[in-house]
């Protein structure tokens, strides 16, 4: 397809906003008579409250109330499991907990809330935490994935029998008769520990009800406004008219601002209603480690099955993965495990046993990669270590097991995180993944450079891993697009923006089908009042669904825009062009109309539209896919290791990505370098370390490091494009791809790096002290 | 987090074992203590006021001592509470005659911490622990030495008292040695 606008390097046109301060987040929102919130967080991970006594902080200056559990009374209520298991799966053992607005007997994670104090200033409600005493009876915390389900284990929930949340097989082929015809089979352990998605903006919440208009205005920093309106007028008992949820700038998301309900999600319209007074609450940076949802924990035992040729002949695997406290979002992570477990190759034996379990820690739900990080980790890394064994050039062997183009669509016979087929749509990995060896000089290293330097006593190394990110999934998104009487385009969808570029990548499909200028269409992402039905942003899925349903939408529009001008202009459709905000006939550009006359003639004031036509140029579409799309890609690194402090440098950095049509490709390279970001993050500095005792020992940003500019090497980013068979952009989701694939690639350049070592990586994240241990333990 | 060690006495194990269950003299050598008493047997009720870096506060809770085998052992359990969080540990003390006059002090136990105590303090709470431990040695030395030579001129004991001053540079000093020591290989992450 020839475009114009679409796939344009167009600047974003947030930005002049974004970096002026100019833009609305949630903590901007200052009302009148407003109060603020502060929560009562528990110390322990595990434990029984025998009392809260309030009254020592009801009693401080400026405190308006302080609320207990039992205080809520019958509109205490847990929260809504935001992800039911999957029905189309048999044999699921699932087990629904839901996280509570206040605690009100046992304590299930460390910052679990008890009590919520509402003050004139938060610098009153912050004091006033201070002096509420909880009195609690600590209980042994559930820690070990492996040990808590022991028999007689201490239990995270009293009403179940163990600490299994969920359980369940998938099974494609037959991995044991594959492992007969075996040449070789290696078996390994692997232990992918928590991180933090660590968002600029913390969480936030402003909400206002006005008793006297019986409505109720709310302000949150989320990644899902409608649904997030749907469950507050449910749990209010209002209707959804009566509530308007607002999702402004919202300071990144990476997945754990989808999580619903948060618990302050649930107390905070409670005490507005009850108060009739707005409140506001901004999480800050010491709750977001207790109060954010988490991710990665998982432990796995692996198997594979080669010829020794290096074909894979199968996978075996069994998943420990640690849902925290409650497990309001379902299977989602474990299931993109599974799905990227057999990465971009062609296996025809899988099985694998999930096993969920329950633990006194924060919930986890998915961070940017959502699960795909470890899938990819396990099988790059296995292969890797079967390549060594067998004596083989990790290179082909990655070729020959590739799916081949002729192989799409191609079903893996196993279930995906929507519960639906995991079928990748298309691909075509061979030609990026020969790129990638091309762009990072593969053979020119290894034959030249890598040699050289080791000479002089270097300690580098090269990791080069494809991988496939599963994205677009539905259900559905919508998208309203009008043209205004001023001939200046508006338009909406649900799914808010958490620096995605919606406000420019979006209008620039507009603009494309329309004939305007991108800063002519002004786009509302993530108000309630201006779009009725949607999901949110979440499973790199912007660009596909809502960009489809963008898409659809605006060719409505265009189709009645032609449909009028052909009758006033006297000239049939198919000679109409539309350019520069004119439709005007293709051969005589004199004979024209601007859209803004369209507009003003389609929503006349006096006479009558005609039967079956609306006024207006306005449209609403929505894009429902059946199945995902299937983005991939392959990253390179070459890094250095300073043998004496184990800090290490990336002296280069390269990514072919093929995320089908780009709409914006300056915005697919700045969603590749923040996933990177994150990717080196999850590699070497941030691991979020937990005691036995349900502790999190690492809980503020000088002990928890996130990768900053010194850390980020320069990343070249190269491009394929294998359209979308199944929407009409042919568009695939890239905003995790960044993330998924450089833990592997990390390890893989470690273990090169330190060859002489003999140095095997089956954990991350890593870090200087962890790989000096790694060294040091296989040394004696 | 494990803690554990000795010291040496510069006195018998009778004088020892007194010193150690005189809740004025362990009052007194615990920097940040502004009180402690016998609220039971073998049960004391005190206050601390401890600073493990950004995190400062007040620690009120419970000093029990069991299984005692006068003048060779005991056990000491704490627990204590405060708005930095929470602390709760058990430790073994032994005391063996060295000598004539000397006796070796040997305690063994572990620590677990929690609240924001653990979230921000994790990195210093070792070398504080230390610094604490080292400091009351410091006093007890002293206390000690002047209780010996009071008894043996037959005069009454007087005590200098340590002051927060003295606790916070000593904690200063042992966080620079900590830097400054090279990894060694019995180090192991947490």
């Amino acid at each position: 397809m020839n475009y114009k606008v679409i796939g344009k390097r167009v600047k974003r046109v947030e930005d002049p906003r974004l970096l002026t301060g100019k833009a609305l987040f949630v903590g901007d929102v200052d009302l009148p008579d407003m109060l603020h919130a502060a929560f009562v967080r528990s110390d322990y991970a595990h434990a029984r409250i025998k009392s809260v006594d309030t009254s020592a902080a009801k009693e401080i200056p400026g405190v308006v109330g302080v609320y207990t559990a039992e205080d809520m009374g019958d509109d205490w209520e847990p929260g809504p499991p935001l992800v039911i298991p999957p029905p189309t799966l048999e044999d699921v053992e699932f087990h629904s907990q839901r996280q509570v607005p206040l605690v009100k007997d046992k304590v299930k994670h460390a910052g679990e809330i008890i009590a919520v104090v509402v003050a004139e200033s938060r610098y009153i409600a912050e004091d006033a935490v201070e002096e509420v005493y909880v009195d609690y009876e600590p209980l042994p915390a559930v820690t070990d994935l492996e040990k808590c389900l022991e028999p007689g284990h201490t239990l995270v929930h009293d009403d179940l029998e163990s600490n299994l949340a969920a359980h369940l097989i998938q099974n494609k082929g037959d991995y044991e008769a594959a492992k007969k015809e075996a040449d070789l089979v290696i078996k390994r352990k692997f232990h992918l520990d928590r991180g933090a998605a660590g968002a600029m903006e913390n969480r936030g919440l402003v909400v206002d009800w006005d008793d006297k208009n019986q409505h109720l205005m709310v302000w949150d920093a989320t990644q899902s406004p409608i649904p997030i309106r749907n469950g507050m007028a449910d749990r209010l008992g209002l209707r959804t008219h009566q509530v308007r949820v607002v999702a402004p700038f919202v300071g990144g998301g990476f997945g754990p601002k989808i999580m619903m309900f948060y618990a302050e999600e649930m107390v905070l319209p409670w005490l507005t209603m009850k108060l009739k007074r707005p409140v506001k609450w901004i999480e800050d940076r010491k709750e977001n480690f207790y109060a954010t949802t988490q991710e990665r924990e998982q432990i796995q035992e692996v198997e594979m099955a080669l010829s020794k040729e290096g074909k894979i002949l199968g996978i075996k695997q069994s998943i420990i993965h640690d849902t925290g406290a409650y497990d309001p979002y379902g299977l989602t992570i474990p299931l993109n495990t599974q799905s990227h477990s057999m990465g971009s190759y062609d296996i025809k034996n899988y099985t694998s046993e999930l096993t969920v379990v329950f633990t006194n820690k924060i919930i986890t739900t998915p961070v940017r990669g959502a699960g795909r990080p470890q899938g990819i980790y396990i099988v790059e890394r296995m292969l890797d270590i079967a390549c060594r064994e067998l004596g083989l050039d990790p290179l082909e062997t990655r070729r020959q097991n590739f799916i081949q183009p002729d192989q799409f669509p191609y079903d893996h016979e196993i279930i995906d995180q929507a519960f639906t087929n995991l079928v990748f749509d298309s691909g075509n990995y061979l030609p990026a993944y020969d790129k990638a060896v091309e762009a990072i000089g593969y053979e020119e290293f290894v034959k030249v450079e890598q040699p050289k330097l080791r000479a002089e006593g270097k300690y580098v190394g090269i990791g080069l891993v494809p991988f496939v990110e599963t994205t677009g999934v539905g259900p559905y998104e919508g998208a309203r697009v009008a043209v205004e009487p001023s001939g200046k385009i508006s338009a909406a969808t649900g799914v808010g923006t958490q620096g995605q570029s919606h406000m420019t990548s979006f209008a620039q499909i507009i603009a494309e089908q329309l004939g305007v200028e991108v800063e002519d269409v002004s786009l509302v992402s993530g108000d309630t009042a201006e779009i009725h039905w949607g999901t949110g942003t979440f499973a790199s899925r912007g660009a596909v669904v809502a960009g489809n349903a963008v898409n659809a939408a605006a060719l409505d529009v265009r189709q009645k825009v032609l449909a009028l001008a052909s009758k006033i202009l006297e000239t049939p459709q198919e000679e109409l062009e539309l350019e520069g905000g004119q439709v005007r006939v293709a051969d005589i550009p004199e004979k024209s109309i601007s859209l803004g006359e369209l507009a003003i003639l389609a929503n006349p004031f006096r006479g009558a539209v005609e039967p079956g036509t609306e006024p207006g140029l306005e449209s609403t579409k929505y894009f429902g896919p059946a199945y995902g799309a299937t983005a991939f890609g392959v990253h390179g690194m070459i890094l250095e290791v300073d043998p004496e402090t184990m800090m290490i440098k990336i002296l280069k950095y390269i990514t072919v990505e093929d995320c089908g049509t780009m709409l914006n490709p300056l915005v697919v390279e700045g969603q590749i370098h923040g996933g990177v970001s994150m990717g080196i993050g999850n590699s070497y500095y941030e691991k979020l370390h937990y005691d036995e005792n349900g502790q999190l020992l690492n809980a503020s940003l000088a002990d928890y490091l996130i990768p900053t500019a010194t850390e980020m090497p320069y990343i070249e980013v190269h491009h394929e494009n294998t359209p979308a068979p199944n929407n009409k952009l042919g568009t695939k989701g890239v905003g995790e791809a960044g993330a998924i694939p450089v833990p592997a690639a990390f390890a893989q350049a470690l273990e090169n790096a330190l060859e002489e070592f003999g140095l095997e990586i089956t954990e991350t994240p890593l870090s200087p002290n962890r790989l000096y241990e790694l060294l040091y333990r296989r040394e004696e | 987090m494990k803690v554990n060690g000795e010291h040496l006495f510069s006195g018998t194990q009778q004088q020892v074992w007194d010193l150690f269950r005189d809740t004025e003299v362990m009052a007194a050598a615990l920097p940040g203590t502004k009180k402690m008493e016998l609220v039971g047997e073998n049960t004391y009720e005190a206050v601390m006021h401890v600073r493990v870096g950004p995190v400062a506060g007040e620690f009120s809770g419970q000093l029990v001592i069991s299984n005692e085998d006068h003048p060779n052992s005991y056990t000491m359990t704490v627990e204590g509470r405060g708005k930095p969080g929470f602390m709760k540990g058990t430790g073994d003390v032994t005391l063996t005659a060295e000598g004539e006059n000397q006796t070796l002090m040997g305690y063994a136990g572990e620590v677990q911490i929690g609240g924001r105590l653990a979230a921000v303090g994790q990195r210093l709470i070792d070398t504080v622990a230390k610094s604490i431990i080292s400091q009351a040695f410091e006093v007890l030395d002293q206390v000690l030495a002047e209780r010996v030579s009071a008894e043996q001129a037959g005069r009454e004991a007087v005590y200098k008292e340590s002051s927060q001053s003295d606790y916070v540079s000593a904690v200063a000093k042992d966080v620079i040695k900590n830097i400054l020591k090279r990894p060694g290989k019995e180090e192991s992450e947490k």
